[in-house]
């Protein structure tokens, strides 16, 4: 439990952060920063990250279906923070805890959580019909636990799990604003993830408890996207993004429909 | 603290140490149950084994590259389906399992993808997919170990002890060993005591698993070699040499052994030979003790030196005994230190020698198992191993199970070990006993519930 208000805490500085952003070019004092509510709506982000647990030499994945409303605000100077709040569902598929008495292996199940997400858009630079911006994003799903019996053992037995992670990323964007209503963008992020996931076991009157720990896991990516109006008011948001490591691929991909004010 | 020893000399009772096995003493008088394996026999022990090594592991796509299995929406007619597999010209069409499920051989020159391509587009199959490998358990190379030894591995069948003795076997009635050795082999760092008669150093089935000569505590030297053949027999259940082409395979297939001897050459010691050789073995860097023998009467000075290998970390495995009757042996019925062990058949059925009582803990096989004996002691004409029964038997599994636990888990304490192996065992006679009994304890060993992960979906 402290360890999660930690890591919401943690969120809720960096919103703090990325509000400042606005303010921070030219040192602009704080009346100057306005926030003003521009569009809100639902996003879904698919996340696929190949880690390697601590303990472990081999890697593994962790899959992430983020389901969420968003809400987005623009701050002084063009700059743009969306805020997201949903259901996760967390797949932590192989992972083993084999400290426990009786080894346990995840299987693939999916772990329900929710998630707290900001991210943070600055435009830094316009030259021609491009644009470059500042992008950063921090998001954090928590409250994933699952409990499962253990079956055909000698006692009655349960296994309990509890997960969380946390992801940062920073990096440059450039869009091309020629089309007017469609803006593509690519995205180059160095991105950072932290995850953990409690484990205990227990039988009759055998018990153990295993924490694996995934610490700053970094990787980059780079993303292909486009922000669409559709209408006056109905705006899509669509990105993909690959995730290069030693071995293969991974990928990341979102979409967002909004009510532009 | 008093030496033990020293407190005994100075006129303690000394209780003499029957042998379960080789005396067969008892109130059940059961019978000395020991069977050579006659050289004779030979060619029908060596049938050719199929080499089974490097089996592929699971998440490598393995496919056979010349069939593919289809099925067919369930409102399609079998003629019809079979039609249409052959309009592809598809040399070979299989029914398989039921729902119309075809096994087909694909066309020269088609690889498996081109096929299932083509399937795939037929409105009339639901699914078409390759024909994946399966993976088979890790099997050792052990001439003996097919045919034999029912006890790891139990495919039903008949056990062929001789011509006047073919035992119906019930498949699966096994400690799962094979299942359990794809996940844990064990570590040569595990030192398996095997406090008994001593053990035979040059049998070929066990030479290279010893790790010293031990110590003999019935002439005081450091020569555990046996004298009797339990001893020897009782090593190489726990801990054969496994895959080596030779003989049998043990179930600690890398872990090692320490001769540790507590009787004389008649078969006979005492407590203070047994509570020394726990001592020493202790001492000597064992993890795991077993005692495949013991005494009728209660010793604190027996149960102080199971308590002093307990708190080191050593697990002790013990024999319940074959009185048949109500009465688990020592030092078996030390419960908070000591694993009592009761045997099971190829039935897993509970042997009726078979001692009972609240101290059992867990069962294993003890009928007619397959072990190392020294050749001077089976005769010429007769291969160096024997078939023997009784918990004497029994309780080396146990013993080389909790030597691969502790190779896997070496954080794992003395207690929880016990728990996991008492856990993990299969309730052999739930049908009479539901739970756990005074014959059975806990049930049968498990070593793959024990040993390989659980997988929570």
């Amino acid at each position: 439990m402290r360890h999660r208000r930690r890591r919401i805490g943690e969120v809720l500085a960096a919103l703090v952060a990325v509000f400042a952003i606005g303010g921070l070019p030219g040192g602009a004092d704080a009346a100057a920063i306005k926030i003003e509510p521009v569009a809100a709506g639902l996003s879904f982000e698919n996340l696929s990250r190949t880690v390697v647990w601590s303990g472990d030499e081999g890697s593994a994945k962790i899959r992430a279906n983020l389901i969420g409303a968003r809400a987005d605000l623009r701050l002084g100077k063009g700059a743009t923070v969306s805020l997201s709040a949903g259901l996760s569902l967390t797949d932590f598929k192989a992972l083993t805890f084999s400290a426990l008495p009786v080894t346990l292996e995840l299987g693939s199940p999916t772990l329900k959580g929710f998630f707290l997400g900001a991210e943070a858009v600055v435009p830094i630079h316009h030259f021609s019909d491009f644009e470059i911006s500042g992008t950063g994003r921090i998001v954090y799903s928590f409250a994933m636990s699952k409990t499962w019996t253990l079956q055909d053992f000698a006692v009655e037995g349960q296994a309990a799990g509890n997960s969380s992670w946390l992801e940062a990323a920073a990096g440059p964007r450039v869009s091309y604003l020629a089309f007017g209503r469609i803006v593509p963008f690519v995205e180059v992020w160095a991105r950072w993830l932290h995850a953990g996931f409690d484990m205990t076991e227990t039988l009759g009157d055998l018990s153990g408890s295993q924490a694996r720990r995934v610490r700053g896991d970094l990787s980059f990516s780079v993303a292909l996207g486009a922000d669409a109006r559709v209408t006056e008011h109905i705006g899509v948001q669509a990105k993909v993004g690959f995730l290069p490591y030693a071995g293969g691929v991974d990928g990341a991909a979102s979409v967002g429909i909004l009510y532009k004010f | 603290m008093t030496k033990p020893f020293g407190r005994l000399a100075a006129g303690s009772a000394v209780v003499l140490i029957a042998l379960w096995a080789s005396l067969g003493s008892g109130a059940a008088g059961v019978p000395r149950q020991t069977k050579a394996v006659p050289r004779s026999s030979i060619g029908a022990a060596q049938r050719p084994l199929r080499a089974e090594r490097n089996p592929l592991r699971l998440g490598r796509r393995g496919y056979a590259s010349d069939r593919v299995m289809v099925r067919f929406r369930p409102d399609v007619d079998a003629t019809y389906a079979e039609a249409v597999l052959r309009s592809y010209g598809f040399p070979a069409v299989r029914r398989i399992g039921h729902g119309g499920v075809y096994s087909v051989r694909t066309t020269a020159g088609a690889t498996v993808a081109q096929t299932l391509f083509m399937l795939r587009r037929n409105p009339d199959i639901d699914l078409a997919r390759p024909d994946y490998r399966v993976r088979l358990a890790d099997v050792p190379n052990d001439p003996y170990f097919q045919d034999y030894q029912y006890n790891l591995r139990n495919r039903g069948g008949i056990l062929d002890i001789s011509p006047d003795l073919q035992l119906p076997m019930t498949a699966g009635a096994d400690i799962k060993a094979t299942t359990a050795w794809d996940s844990v082999k064990g570590d040569a760092n595990t030192i398996i005591a095997i406090v008994d008669t001593g053990v035979d150093m040059t049998h070929p089935d066990l030479a290279d698993k010893i790790v010293s000569t031990g110590h003999d505590f019935a002439n005081d030297d450091d020569d555990a070699t046996d004298d009797v053949w339990h001893g020897t027999h009782v090593a190489g259940i726990a801990a054969a040499d496994t895959n080596n082409n030779v003989g049998i395979a043990g179930v600690a297939w890398n872990c090692r052994i320490l001769p540790v001897k507590v009787t004389d050459a008649t078969g006979e010691g005492y407590y203070s030979w047994i509570i020394d050789g726990i001592t020493w073995a202790a001492d000597n860097g064992a993890k795991v003790i077993n005692v495949s023998l013991g005494g009728d009467v209660a010793d604190p000075l027996l149960e102080d030196a199971c308590k002093y290998a307990h708190d080191k970390g050593v697990v002790i495995v013990a024999a319940a005994g074959n009185g048949g009757t109500l009465g688990v042996s020592y030092p078996a019925a030390y419960d908070n230190y000591v694993l009592a062990v009761a045997a099971s058949d190829y039935t897993d059925t509970i042997a009726g020698f078979s001692s009972y009582g609240p101290e059992v803990d867990v069962a294993a096989p003890g009928v007619w198992i397959l072990a190392p004996a020294p050749q001077w002691y089976v005769g010429s004409g007769y291969l160096p191993y024997l078939f023997a029964s009784g918990t004497s038997m029994a309780s080396p599994h146990v013993a080389g199970l909790a030597a691969l636990i502790r190779s896997a888990k070496p954080d794992l304490s003395v207690d929880d070990l016990m728990k996991v192996i008492r856990y993990t065992a299969d309730d052999v006679n739930k049908s009479v006993f539901p739970g756990r009994d005074d014959h059975a304890g806990y049930g049968r060993i498990n070593m793959a519930r024990a040993l390989v992960p659980t997988i929570l979906r």
